[in-house]
């Protein structure tokens, strides 16, 4: 079959990739990240590339690169960096930059959510626990790290075996997405249209297509709105005066719409989402109902140091203050 | 009204059939991209608030690539899926961190590792 | 008195021979049914809600005599629907009568004749049917009263559960006698085999009677399969299993066999007659399959005097009766049916000679008698054999049940070595009595029911030319029966007193009842009370305890009936029922000249009758001899000087001619050799194989459980290197 990229270059890049994660990763002595990322960002630069080779007629984006390089490099300094306080800000960043990605893409909707959601939400409560759950620096070692998120574990195995999954993934990607062109015709949502008489009087009017008491009518007999969009672009809507049917009727066909007379992003999503998927969205609510109660019980539960870290517990504490040997924190 | 001048200003013109000059295969290699990173993340971080974090990178990922999916259909059930991965991933988020709160006053600590007698 | 025996003596020999009587002109209309009387549907009916009913006594932990009442009601009802049918049937001579209870079983897979299938739920009356329905439901009765004060020590434990089989007992024999088609037949026949594999092993916690359950249950299957094949061969040769079709079916075969044509009768429809006497023989123990009765002997007596005497075991002389005509188209049924019984009935006799527990002699003396019967069909006199079912059900039951009030009295003893005088004892003349007359007539004596029954056969064995071998046999039967019977009467009911008390005793009184107190009979000591060690000083404070009003009376009642059912003969009841029914037998046209057998030269049916008296009176002074003159206590009797005289024939005919261990060698033993074998090969083989799959998973845990580390990041690991694995293959397959 045809590829878009040629092995070598692929797999190259893959494998630069997987180098620059590995590099990156934390070690004891040295941690060269900043080599990571170079060489992460030039194993991406040459995927991109090699994309852009093998479609030249398509005129890169350059707001595309800027967030997608934001994007992935934050996300290796979010497994990479040894403190978890950065590792969550870097996610912030890398979610940013996602946003933007889906700004690109026009679900502007979702981008918004997403910042509010996650970056302020999710994560938030993601810093919290970071610090509750941190023991807290001692008088001599501001700046100590925990050995576990100072070493990786088995960053070589890792790296290969995210090696194989990327250069898999992404022979199936450009292997499989050749012939895939955008639908340039309607979209479905775009259909729903025919219940919003409201938003259409106000388009056509802001066009100057209509005027006066003129609006969209409503057909009694068939108990809709005049308004009939068509994915082909043959859709008609009918407008008259504040009368009513009668002599005054119009018929303004698609092709002479305004073109902002189409559903938003936000719109769209909201018909698919009430329209479309309304059990998925009882079980969204109950599953949130269900995690917000579990952690609330979890939360509260006390619980009972086990004797190892009893033994920690108190040895910090006769360390902290000798004087008063035996008050356990 | 910003959201639609952002949109306009980035994507050069009000809602581009030919998804800016870029093709589908490029989202999805950054999508690709960063799910091998949220992996690997998962496989060599040994703090468990990481670990967590780096699951959190994957559905990112696969949001991308919903996102990507969902322009490229023009259909907007993608989008709507990935409300749902968002929905998911907040309770997921909450449980996860509960535990990890339980399992850090326990343990006094939050090396995976330290949990290896549960394989039982 | 002379003068009423000489004159009962020549009715009876004026109206011999029987099968020449008037009754000859009513010939049965095979295969048409007209409208029966409703009343007859009580007779399965009413004991069927007496099952319902006693089981929900059992359900209500009843611990009264309750389920014996509704029992004994209910079946006293069935008798008197019995009689009103009867009365209804032979009102219409010849004819059958149908009565469709319920719609049963429709199978239809085509339009074609033949590719139906019906039995309905219906019922078959002829004067056959109802000669049955009316001892089996009579008689039902009786034993039904007697065993609610012989089964009183189970009240509260098996009591119910006894009343429960027995009821379904009484409604599964009238679905085997009254069903109109073969599928209810073998329904009835299961449920008859049914419950009385349930009453033998009544006393489960005795292994023997666990393994006579077994055996019969066992030995039944053998010969059920054979009536099984039977039916579906009957099914597929006329295209129907009622009684009325296939009779039709059969007809033209019926015509070819009276014109002695019988070669040219299809061979499959000769088998099936052969097939069936297979069955009958399993039912009614006859050879090969005899050996589970006198075994069932386990069950509690009543049992042994109604299923396994009077009724049950002659279903397969009615199923042979029902289908006479189809026998009579076979060429090798009836010889088969007739050699097997004569042969059964002389083997049962010899081995009764030789046993010491009567209630065993009793029934091998009823295997005997059953083979007399089926000698009696296989010489084709239908209405002696029918006859000899109906005097010996009553002679039989008064046999059983006064060996049951022996047995009940003596706490459980029957070995006739060990009781004397019985019938002498305070309060037992009642049981004496009956005994006596049952013996006389189990042994033919002049002028009983049993002595004119036994003749009709007799005289038609040697009537026949081509029987007359087996005339001997079974003249000589008579005489042993006469002996073996009387042997009891002499050594148990009369001689000196005395008694040596069975080994029940324990058991008795372990059911905590006393039963001078429950019975209320003259003696007024009820039971010894129980002593730790067994007989000898339980038998020192042992009192036999006689039989109370309800064992009396059912006693009294039978030996009436037992001396009553004489009379039938002197007016050829039997005969002019049979005749109009479907077990009549047909003139065979011999072309020419009709060959009669005769007994040196007299006509059988005229010299029989003193033949077979000397024969038996012959019997009787052998046992008063050897068991009675000279006899002072119950242990020894002049026999037993005997016994060097016939050396090992003697001692195999105790051993039963060691028939069972000849089954054990032949079956039990090569079955159970393959079952080792088997055994052996499923352990190694099979199980090896479920082994191995087992194995497997357990060696690839063992090797696999050292990855199980508990880091979680081994387990990612794991888990990305298969997703890896499985879109690297994706990748390569689109490559």
């Amino acid at each position: 079959m045809e590829h878009l990229i040629s092995p070598v270059l692929l797999y190259g890049a893959c494998a630069i990739g997987a180098l620059g994660v590995l590099v990156a990763l934390p070690r004891e002595r040295l941690t060269p990240a900043v080599f990571g990322a170079i060489l992460l960002a030039g194993a991406f630069g040459a995927l991109v590339l090699g994309l852009g080779f093998a479609a030249p007629d398509q005129v890169p984006n350059f707001h595309f690169y800027i967030f997608s390089l934001i994007a992935l490099l934050a996300s290796l300094r979010v497994i990479s960096h040894p403190r978890p306080i950065y590792s969550a800000l870097y996610f912030i960043l890398t979610i940013l930059a996602a946003c933007g990605l889906y700004l690109i893409l026009s679900a502007e909707f979702l981008a918004f959510a997403l910042i509010i959601v996650y970056a302020g939400a999710i994560l938030i409560t993601y810093l919290f626990v970071i610090m509750l759950a941190t023991e807290g620096p001692t008088a001599d070692q501001v700046e100590a790290l925990n050995e576990y998120d100072r070493v990786a574990r088995e960053p070589v195995l890792a790296a290969g075996a995210g090696f194989i999954v990327l250069a898999a993934l992404t022979t199936l990607l450009v292997g499989g997405s050749t012939g895939l062109k955008a639908d340039p015709r309607l979209m479905p949502g775009d259909t729903r249209l025919a219940v919003m008489p409201q938003k259409v009087n106000d388009s056509l009017r802001a066009a100057g297509l209509i005027k006066g008491d003129e609006g969209v009518i409503h057909i009694e007999k068939e108990r809709r709105w005049g308004i009939t969009p068509r994915r082909d672009g043959n859709g008609t809507l009918y407008v008259a005066d504040k009368n009513g049917l009668g002599a005054s009727t119009r018929l303004i066909p698609q092709a002479q719409w305004p073109a902002d007379l189409r559903l938003s992003n936000t719109e769209g999503v909201a018909f698919s989402l009430i329209d479309g998927h309304p059990g998925a969205i009882e079980i969204a609510g109950v599953i949130l109902l269900m995690a917000m109660l579990g952690a609330v019980v979890l939360a509260r539960k006390k619980v009972e140091l086990d004797e190892a870290a009893k033994a920690q517990a108190q040895r910090h504490a006769r360390l902290d203050e000798p004087d008063v040997a035996g008050v356990t924190r | 009204m910003i959201g639609g001048t952002l949109v306009t200003l980035l994507a050069q013109g009000p809602i581009p059939a030919d998804m800016g000059g870029v093709t589908l295969a490029h989202y999805l290699v950054v999508s690709a991209v960063m799910f091998v990173l949220g992996l690997v993340g998962f496989m060599v971080r040994r703090n468990l608030i990481i670990m967590f974090l780096c699951t959190e990178l994957m559905f990112q990922a696969a949001g991308i690539a919903l996102i990507a999916f969902s322009r490229f259909h023009m259909n907007h059930t993608g989008q709507t899926f990935v409300i749902f991965v968002l929905t998911v991933a907040a309770a997921e988020a909450a449980m996860a961190l509960a535990l990890v709160v339980l399992l850090f006053r326990r343990k006094e600590t939050l090396d995976g590792a330290a949990w290896r007698e549960l394989k039982g | 008195m002379t003068h009423l025996l000489s004159h009962l003596a020549s009715v009876a020999l004026a109206a011999s021979p029987p099968a020449e009587g008037a009754a000859r002109a009513a010939a049965p209309v095979l295969g048409r049914v007209v409208e029966g009387p409703w009343t007859a549907v009580l007779i399965p009916g009413l004991p069927l809600l007496a099952a319902v009913l006693v089981a929900l006594c059992a359900a209500g932990r009843v611990r009264s005599k309750l389920p014996a009442w509704i029992t004994v009601g209910c079946l006293a009802g069935a008798f008197a629907a019995a009689v009103q049918t009867y009365l209804a049937v032979v009102h219409q001579p010849g004819l059958a009568q149908g009565v469709r209870v319920l719609e049963w079983i429709h199978l239809s897979w085509g339009e074609k004749p033949g590719q139906s299938f019906a039995a309905d739920f219906g019922l078959y009356l002829d004067s056959l049917t109802m000669l049955w329905m009316l001892f089996v439901t009579g008689l039902a009765t009786l034993i039904a009263l007697y065993a609610s004060e012989y089964m009183a020590h189970d009240l509260g434990a098996g009591y119910n559960r006894f009343y429960f089989a027995f009821a379904l007992f009484v409604f599964s024999m009238s679905c085997l006698v009254m069903g109109d088609n073969l599928i209810l037949l073998y329904l009835g026949w299961e449920g008859v085999g049914l419950c009385s594999y349930l009453l033998i092993g009544y006393f489960y916690k005795k292994p023997s009677a666990v393994a006579a359950a077994k055996k019969a249950f066992i030995m039944n299957r053998i010969g059920d399969l054979g009536l099984a094949l039977g039916i579906m061969l009957t099914f597929v040769q006329f295209g129907s299993v009622r009684y009325a079709e296939i009779f039709e079916a059969a007809a033209p075969y019926l015509t070819l066999a009276g014109e002695g044509r019988i070669g040219e009768i299809p061979l499959l429809i000769q088998l099936i007659p052969v097939l069936f006497t297979v069955g009958a023989f399993g039912k009614s123990a006859q050879l090969p399959l005899y050996v589970w009765l006198p075994d069932a002997m386990e069950g509690p007596t009543p049992v042994s005097a109604l299923i396994h005497a009077a009724t049950m075991v002659t279903a397969g002389v009615y199923l042979v009766a029902r289908f006479l005509p189809l026998y009579q188209c076979s060429t090798w049924a009836l010889p088969i049916v007739a050699w097997t019984g004569a042969g059964t009935a002389l083997l049962a006799a010899t081995i009764g000679m030789a046993q010491f527990d009567i209630k065993r002699i009793m029934a091998y003396s009823t295997v005997s008698q059953l083979g007399y019967m089926f000698a009696g069909l296989g010489v084709l006199t239908s209405a002696g054999a029918a006859y000899h079912v109906f005097t010996h059900a009553f002679f039989k039951a008064t046999l059983f049940l006064g060996c049951g009030a022996v047995m009940h009295g003596f706490a459980g003893q029957l070995d006739l070595r060990k009781l004397s005088g019985v019938a002498f004892m305070k309060g037992w003349g009642i049981v004496g009595l009956a005994m006596l007359v049952g013996c006389l007539n189990l042994a033919g004596f002049p002028f009983t029911a049993g002595f004119f029954s036994k003749d009709m056969i007799l005289a038609e064995a040697f009537a026949s030319p081509t029987y007359q071998a087996l005339g001997w046999v079974l003249l000589f039967t008579a005489g042993l029966t006469a002996y073996y019977t009387f042997r009891v009467f002499f050594r148990v009911f009369i001689g000196p007193k005395f008694y040596e008390p069975g080994d029940e005793l324990h058991a008795h009184d372990d059911h905590g009842h006393g039963h001078g107190g429950a019975h209320g009979h003259g003696d007024g000591h009820g039971h010894a009370p129980a002593k730790a060690k067994a007989t000898a000083d339980a038998a020192h404070d042992f009192h036999p305890h006689a039989p109370g009003w309800a064992i009396n009376v059912v006693m009294v009642l039978l030996t009436v009936g037992s001396i009553l059912a004489a009379y039938p003969y002197l007016i050829s009841w039997v005969p002019g029922l049979i005749d109009a029914s479907s077990a009549r037998v047909i003139e065979v046209a011999h072309g020419g000249e009709h060959a009669h057998g005769t007994f040196f030269g007299y006509d059988p049916h005229a010299v029989m009758y003193y033949v077979s008296a000397i024969v038996g009176a012959v019997g009787i002074i052998f046992a008063f001899v050897l068991h009675f003159v000279g006899r002072t206590g119950a242990a020894t009797a002049k026999a037993d000087a005997l016994l060097p005289v016939f050396g090992p024939l003697a001692r195999w005919a105790q051993n039963k001619w060691y028939v069972d261990e000849f089954y054990n060698f032949l079956v039990r033993v090569p079955l159970l050799v393959i079952s080792h074998v088997l055994h052996l090969a499923d352990k190694l083989l099979v199980d090896g194989l479920v082994d191995l799959a087992g194995f497997m998973p357990q060696a690839a845990g063992r090797g696999l459980r050292r990855q199980q580390t508990g880091a979680l990041n081994g387990y990612a690991f794991g888990m990305v290197l298969g997703v890896g694995v499985i879109a690297a293959i994706g990748a390569v397959l689109l490559w």
